[in-house]
């Protein structure tokens, strides 16, 4: 990298194009401002596909800390094509959806920083873009005011606690490890890696530190809402790969791919429960997230493969469901699924987009979400690729995806369908349709086209799509009858259900236990607050007294002395009332002359006794 | 100083004659004010005057010869030691001898305005000195007892001539238990006398290890260490002392105060070191442990008293409790250090309490205070009075560079380097007591304006109007002050804080004797 390609490659930093739009935004009048932001990414999903392997910007900070601020290797950029071709539906999206300017300014900083932590190829960069992300993220939430500044808040003292765990990580990883540039080997195992876990899980949503997602995502804007749902997330999820890349034998991978059983199952469960759709679609981030852990902590190629590729797919249909969403609650104003109905009639096009993007999620033959869902379910299969002891995680993505099937058909139901439409509505706007079917048709395409997905995806041979597991080589075959077969069986049991639980599904209104962790953290901030001033005033007040009482006996000594013979036994003090105006004058210690010859007695013995026997 | 010795050179074996002159001509000189007063009235001082001033010559001409060429040494009547009388002037006695007969000659300062006056006070005056430069130079244990009863006979007399008969209480109170305290040194003397045939300090010395009846050496060791622990008013054996400084005369204060208890504490070191020796303090059981066990209890007992008094003088005399207590432990720690910051802070403490017993004479006769809550506003009225007292108190303390650091310093060392911790916690905590009772007179002179309404007893009318907060109170009598009071305590300040600078000097002064003794 020398001369003219190091430029070349400076101006292409994708971070920094993204950001150099983000500002032009802010200045340009809405369209053009809104058009250099779309190429702006357009550029990002190019410059993905053609960047060369390898680190690039390679520099030292502070003078000797090594850093890598770019580094394309597969991962990075099937990353970088996914949210390069996502930002440029987002940002077309958020024009046709009335974003104000200064909201996709801010979302466009936000998705810089995010492709800044993508691109990282150390842990220093990193941890920077990944602060930068919790605070731009919360800014976009901010910006739309009222109900999600709390929540805003909340979140942002959610990311700012990780941020700083991932920080202690890094911190800890550098004493380790002695440099911040990824080695390949991930985290460095033990106290970093248990950092790492916590920190990045707050941002992936493990269960318990999820309770930010469903609580932030639904309250602002529907555009901010599309940004949101894909890149603190999606990012997030690919920095635990980096933290626990293939290869990387950690104690911790196996828990971790738990958790994504654990996460899926949990977000697809209160995915069901939900009313609010863009609740209901952020518990689904929870869900999916959770099979791109479970991948990553499986660890295996395949495993690895099938969540990148989840990944990639993820962030397609899941703005695409959110745009969808997006576009009901613009044309209704209505966020609850169950006062909404049959309004395929009225906003078809929106109707076909979010079928597109439920039928991608709920892993139906045809689209993506079956061929990447397929790779992790076979890589924990140990009927398949899948050792042992993930039986039990197979069982957990299989409940899962049930539940993912069941909500979905719950969401598409009771909003498109359910009776007639008491509402008269437009459908979606041109540049909403265009977003949606762009989005649609990408998850369609990498549905059937499967080995266009396979050829990007890593760990898979281009052309052959074949990969290494522990039992020698294989290829992939999504199509294959055993795998329509579980899709089938995954379908038909998830309808039957769902027909079987829709009335008293309806019924039922069942909060997220782990949102406790709010009244938890309101009770516990105030308790701590109160127990920090309280024992400082108490420890004030013990202070003060105590120098008053100190200065009292230094002022008082005799009324002091008085006070402590009279407590104590057998000594008689007299009331004596001092003459000179209030204050003792002297005090009466008097040793007799009797006594002290008693007292002189006494210890001559004791010293003649000591020194003579 | 070496000008002076240079001119005793001269006139031969004058100097040989000077311990025994030192003792002898202020005896003898106390008959003159009393013989005198029959014809003129007021001729004490000037006797006095004349003879103190002597003495400081004498003592400094005896000081010259002995650091720079030994101790000297003069048998009385020419006959042998073992049971003729001898004066020994060496590196350790000299320092006290400094000390008494400047300290005595400074206190005429004050008395010469201050008072006491009439010529008997003289006469105890000269009686007193005569007797404490007796103790300091006798080389033998039984004319130790009998300068001890000279001085102490001279301190009661002194003391019984305070106003009311508060004073006359205390006295007696001293007498009885002086005498009871010299008694039982005179026991203790009778057993050493017993066991070794010898009263003489040297051949004492070389007696005692070969002594075959130990068990008579212990429980002289024992009567003589309790009679002293009196003397030098060790908790709980103290009783004496706070009522005597309280009620002695202002003038007299001074003088008792640095010099009797100093004396009696020299006498302690000179027979635990020159009679009995190291080698038998610290081969006898229990022997370190009990006098450094007196010490330290003392030190702390004496500063808690101190603390909750409200009468300065009477504070003050608990502050002695403490520093002697302070003396005694580094006794106890048998090691040259500590021999040597004992022998510095004996010096030192002498002349901070002269300065300060001098001090709230000066104060109660200009400004008529007493009490600690009577000394607020001080330093606004009586600027150099205050000034001078807060130095001496700061002294006091132990705070760098003075007297009082350098001296606690070499003890706190002592005990560190023999490793009694305890000793050495305690000398810290010393320092903080000692703070707590200065820093509530520092706070109260400096920090807390004068009240017309604490003046509870004025000397002259009070000006009753009492509106007039910014003018200088009218209380006391300033003029009844002067020159010579105030510089007696203006000079024990800055000494208190030159001296701080000599603790090398006297490390090396104090050479040969300590090398001796510890070898």
């Amino acid at each position: 990298m020398i001369g003219p390609e190091l430029d070349v490659l400076t101006l292409a930093y994708p971070p920094l194009l993204v950001f150099a739009a983000a500002l032009l935004v802010l200045v340009l009048p809405r369209i053009a401002g809104y058009a250099v932001g779309a190429l702006s990414l357009g550029a990002v999903l190019v410059i993905s596909l053609t960047a060369p392997e390898g680190q690039h910007l390679a520099g030292t900070f502070l003078g000797h800390f090594e850093v890598v601020p770019y580094y394309v290797d597969d991962f990075s950029r099937l990353v970088g094509i996914g949210l390069g071709f996502l930002g440029v539906c987002s940002v077309v999206y958020a024009y046709s959806s009335e974003a104000s300017r200064e909201l996709t300014a801010i979302a466009l900083a936000y998705v810089s920083s995010s492709l800044g932590a993508a691109f990282a190829g150390d842990w220093l960069v990193l941890v920077f873009m990944w602060e930068l992300m919790a605070l731009t993220s919360t800014l976009v939430v901010w910006h739309y005011g009222g109900e999600a500044v709390r929540a805003g808040f909340r979140y942002a003292l959610f990311h700012g606690t990780g941020g700083v765990i991932v920080l202690l990580a890094v911190a800890a990883h550098y004493v380790e490890a002695g440099t911040f540039v990824y080695d390949g080997s991930g985290i460095a195992a033990g106290f970093p890696a248990l950092l790492a876990v916590i920190g990045m899980g707050v941002n992936v949503g493990f269960v318990g530190l999820h309770v930010w997602l469903p609580d932030t995502y639904p309250r602002p804007h529907i555009a901010a809402s599309v940004f949101l749902s894909v890149f603190t997330t999606k990012t997030s999820a690919f920095v635990l790969y980096r933290a626990f890349p293939v290869g990387a034998e950690s104690d911790l991978t196996i828990y971790v791919a738990y958790m994504g059983g654990v996460m899926s199952v949990y977000g697809a469960t209160f995915a069901l429960l939900q009313h609010d759709m863009r609740a209901l679609l952020s518990y689904h981030i929870q869900a999916q997230i959770g099979y791109i852990v479970a991948g990553i902590g499986i660890g295996s190629h395949l495993a690895t493969a099938g969540a990148m590729s989840h990944l990639f797919n993820n962030i397609l249909f899941k703005s695409l469901l959110f745009m969808a969403v997006g576009v009901v609650i613009y044309r209704t104003g209505e966020e609850d699924l169950y006062k909404l109905g049959g309004l395929w009639r009225e906003m078809p096009l929106t109707a076909v987009g979010f079928g597109l993007g439920a039928l991608s999620i709920t892993a139906i033959p045809g689209f993506n979400g079956y061929v990447s869902k397929g790779m992790i379910f076979d890589a924990a299969d140990p009927g398949y690729y899948g050792q042992p002891e993930y039986q039990a995680l197979y069982y957990l993505l299989w409940l899962g995806a049930i539940g993912t099937l069941l909500s979905f058909i719950k969401l598409g139901y009771y909003v498109f369908f359910h009776g007639e439409s008491d509402i008269s509505v437009p459908d979606a706007k041109p540049g909403q349709t265009v977003a949606m079917f762009g989005l649609g048709g990408a998850c369609l395409l990498f549905g059937v086209w499967w080995q266009g997905l396979a050829d990007l995806a890593p760990l898979i041979e281009e052309g052959t799509h074949a990969f290494e597991y522990y039992g020698g080589e294989s290829h992939l075959h999504p199509y294959s009858a055993s795998h329509l077969e579980t899709a089938g069986i995954l379908t038909g049991v998830a309808a039957v259900t769902f027909v079987v639980v829709r009335k008293p599904l309806s019924k039922l209104d069942l909060s997220d236990p782990a949102r406790v962790v709010f009244p938890a953290g309101y009770y516990l901030g105030r308790w701590s607050m109160l127990a920090v001033t309280e024992t400082y005033a108490a420890v004030d007040a013990a202070v003060v007294g105590f120098v008053t009482r100190c200065y009292w006996i230094g002022n008082n000594p005799v009324l002091a002395v008085e006070e402590a013979a009279r407590r104590v036994p057998m000594v008689d003090v007299d009331e004596r009332r001092p003459a000179d105006g209030g204050q003792p004058s002297t005090i009466y210690l008097r040793t007799t002359i009797g006594t002290t010859v008693l007292l002189l007695t006494i210890v001559l013995t004791v010293v003649l006794w000591l020194l003579v026997s | 100083m070496s000008s002076v010795g240079s001119l005793l050179d001269a006139l031969g074996g004058f100097v040989d004659l000077l311990p025994v002159l030192l003792i002898v001509t202020p005896i003898l000189m106390a008959a003159a004010p009393v013989a005198l007063g029959l014809r003129f009235d007021r001729t004490g001082w000037t006797v006095a005057a004349i003879t103190a001033v002597g003495l400081v010559s004498g003592a400094l001409a005896l000081a010259a010869e002995v650091y720079t060429r030994g101790a000297v040494i003069h048998n009385l009547g020419g006959y042998p030691r073992t049971y003729g009388i001898e004066l020994v002037a060496d590196e350790f006695s000299t320092a006290i001898i400094v000390l008494v007969a400047t300290i005595s000659a400074g206190v005429l300062a004050y008395t010469r305005r201050g008072g006491p006056r009439g010529n008997t006070f003289y006469s105890a005056y000269l009686l007193l000195t005569g007797g404490l430069l007796g103790i300091s130079l006798t080389g033998d244990v039984f004319n130790l007892f009998v300068f001890l009863e000279i001085s102490s006979l001279a301190t009661y007399a002194l003391i019984a001539s305070g106003d009311g008969p508060e004073s006359a209480v205390a006295a007696l109170k001293y007498l009885i238990l002086g005498t009871i305290g010299a008694s039982i040194y005179l026991t203790g003397v009778a057993f050493l006398f017993m066991a070794t045939g010898t009263l003489n300090m040297a051949e004492l010395a070389l007696a005692i290890p070969g002594a075959e009846a130990q068990v008579l050496v212990r429980a002289a060791f024992a009567f003589i260490f309790v009679g002293f622990a009196l003397k030098v008013a060790q908790w709980p054996l103290h009783t004496w002392q706070p009522s005597a400084y309280q009620h002695a005369p202002d003038g007299v204060t001074p003088l008792v105060a640095a010099l009797v208890s100093t004396a009696s504490a020299y006498a302690l070191g000179r027979v635990m070191y020159t009679v009995f020796g190291p080698d038998f303090l610290t081969s006898t059981p229990y022997l370190t442990e009990i006098v450094v066990t007196v010490g330290t209890v003392s030190i702390l007992a004496g500063s808690t008293l101190a603390v909750i008094q409200r009468d300065v003088k009477r504070m003050l005399a608990f502050s002695s409790v403490s520093q002697f207590g302070l003396i005694v432990a580094a006794y106890g720690l048998v090691n040259e250090t500590a021999f040597v910051g004992a022998t510095i802070h004996l010096v030192g403490h002498g002349l901070m309490k002269a300065g300060l017993f001098a001090a709230v004479g000066l104060v109660s006769v200009s400004y008529g205070a007493r009490t600690v809550d009577e000394y607020a506003g001080l330093a606004t009225n009586r600027p150099v009075a205050a000034g001078a007292t807060a130095a001496l108190l700061i002294a006091l303390v132990g705070v760098p560079p003075a007297v009082g650091f350098v001296g606690k310093w070499y003890i706190g060392l002592g005990a560190v380097r023999a490793e009694q911790w305890p000793v050495a916690v305690v000398i810290f905590l010393s320092t903080m007591l000692t703070l707590a009772y200065t820093a509530r007179l520092l706070e109260k002179m400096y920090f807390t304006p004068a009240s017309p309404l604490e003046a509870a007893h004025p000397s002259e009318p009070v000006a009753a109007d009492g509106g007039d907060g910014a003018a200088p109170l009218d209380r006391g009598v300033p003029g009844a002050v002067s020159v010579g009071m105030v510089a007696l305590v203006v000079v024990a300040a800055v000494g208190a804080i030159a001296l701080g600078f000599a603790g090398g000097a006297f490390f090396e002064l104090l050479d040969p004797f300590v090398s001796e003794v510890f070898n």
